[in-house]
């Protein structure tokens, strides 16, 4: 034999055909599809909760291309540990539960690796040339968001800009509601003071 | 103890809510990163049960390392069919299109227990391509293949066993591309594209 044979040609069924995974329960068929190995609906997943998870990572990191490594070994694990998935957990904690550990790592590199900048001390990042007021107010906010704890950013985030209950927040940090609240609350405090006292500043 | 009013953490909420610019090379790259994940556990599967026969490949594979493609053959592009139009799957900013895309398997050497089949693939303007495939679990480092600096073509020689494989092409890390000249697998990875390549008994 020195030519392939032909096989017949299958054409894939386009990519709109598959559930919109913007709804609840079209996710969920998704993940079930995801989890009997169809590899379709696992591209599809990625392709919903990509941009997100990108979101929580470059917050919690502040740089795109640690996040970017996060994030895609976050869905490596996810593909992993899909069999053990179970239905009555809902996804979307499960998911950011694996997020935040692979960030939680990220970070934990990163402190090793720049061990010399001072506590507290947040590298100024260059903003190009833009510098209207809603881009300031932005980057004013990114330092604030970087100069908390990691877990209390980590709270923030899940619960004021990733809108997770604290009932899935509690299954994607492992830890209690009260905990989490008391995280929440310290994180907003701070930002509060910080963004005040910078704008304050400014004025001056 | 509750914020969620608070204007200015409503604020600092909207700040930090935009989705960033999702770069599709990036997100490509996750898809390629699972696929050679699940051939890692499809191969740890595999070398369970035919653990017997791995000591044997080894010999067999360095053998085969040393066999050279005898021919390397050209056969006309065959013009119209949905295989000559390439999908591009995922199109990077900045990355350079191929001016022309085709590839063709040119040749195949026999050696003991393996096959090698040359495979070779139109994309001048391309800086780097390889061959990723379930052969090299999707890796894109694997196979890399080398351009002839007088026609551009890349080209490369693939040690295989005989059977079935799935493979595609992988340009500037970017572009996934199934081989237009080969018939497509229905089980495409990820529905990225895939072609098959079917390899006869040595």
């Amino acid at each position: 034999m020195s030519k392939p044979r032909p096989l017949q040609l299958v054409k894939p069924a386009p990519l709109s055909d598959a559930p919109d995974p913007g709804s609840g329960a079209a996710r969920s068929l998704l993940v079930k599809a995801a989890q009997r190995g169809d590899v379709r609906a696992f591209a599809e997943l990625v392709d919903a909760y990509y941009a997100r998870c990108l979101r929580f990572a470059m917050h919690m990191l502040a740089n795109r291309g640690d996040a970017e490594e996060a994030v895609q070994d976050t869905f490596v694990r996810v593909y992993r540990a899909l069999p053990g998935y179970e239905e009555r957990e809902s996804f979307e904690p499960w998911l950011f539960r694996i997020l935040a550990n692979r960030c939680r790592s990220a970070g934990a590199r990163e402190r090793r690796r720049s061990e010399f900048v001072e506590f507290g001390e947040v590298p100024e990042r260059v903003t190009g040339h833009r510098h209207d007021e809603t881009f300031a107010w932005r980057e004013e906010i990114s330092r604030a968001l970087l100069a908390l704890p990691a877990e209390q950013r980590e709270a923030f985030l899940m619960r004021h800009v990733e809108d997770l209950t604290y009932d899935d927040m509690a299954i994607a940090t492992g830890a209690g509601i009260s905990a989490l609240k008391m995280r929440v609350k310290r994180a907003c405090d701070a930002l509060k003071i910080r963004l005040t006292e910078d704008r304050g500043a400014r004025r001056d | 103890m509750h914020d969620e009013t608070d204007e200015t953490i409503i604020r600092i909420a909207a700040a930090l809510r935009p989705l960033p610019e999702v770069d599709p090379a990036q997100k490509a790259r996750v898809l390629v990163a699972v696929a050679a994940e699940r051939e890692r556990a499809r191969e740890r599967r595999r070398r369970v049960v035919q653990i017997w026969r791995v000591a044997g490949g080894a010999t067999l594979l360095a053998a085969a390392g040393l066999v050279v493609a005898v021919s390397l053959r050209l056969p006309p592009a065959r013009e119209g069919g949905k295989a000559s139009t390439p999908t591009v799957v995922a199109p990077a900013a900045g990355a350079r299109a191929p001016a022309t895309l085709g590839a063709t398997l040119a040749g195949e050497a026999r050696t003991a227990g393996f096959k090698t089949v040359q495979v070779v693939f139109r994309a001048p303007a391309a800086r780097r391509v390889s061959v990723v495939g379930d052969f090299n679990a999707w890796d894109t480092g694997s196979d890399a293949m080398s351009q002839d600096p007088v026609t551009g073509l890349w080209s490369h020689t693939l040690v295989v066993r005989p059977g079935r494989h799935v493979y595609a092409f992988v340009v500037d890390d970017s572009l996934w591309m199934r081989d237009p000249r080969s018939p497509a697998a229905p089980d495409a990875d990820f529905g990225r594209p895939g072609s098959v390549l079917l390899v006869g008994q040595p």
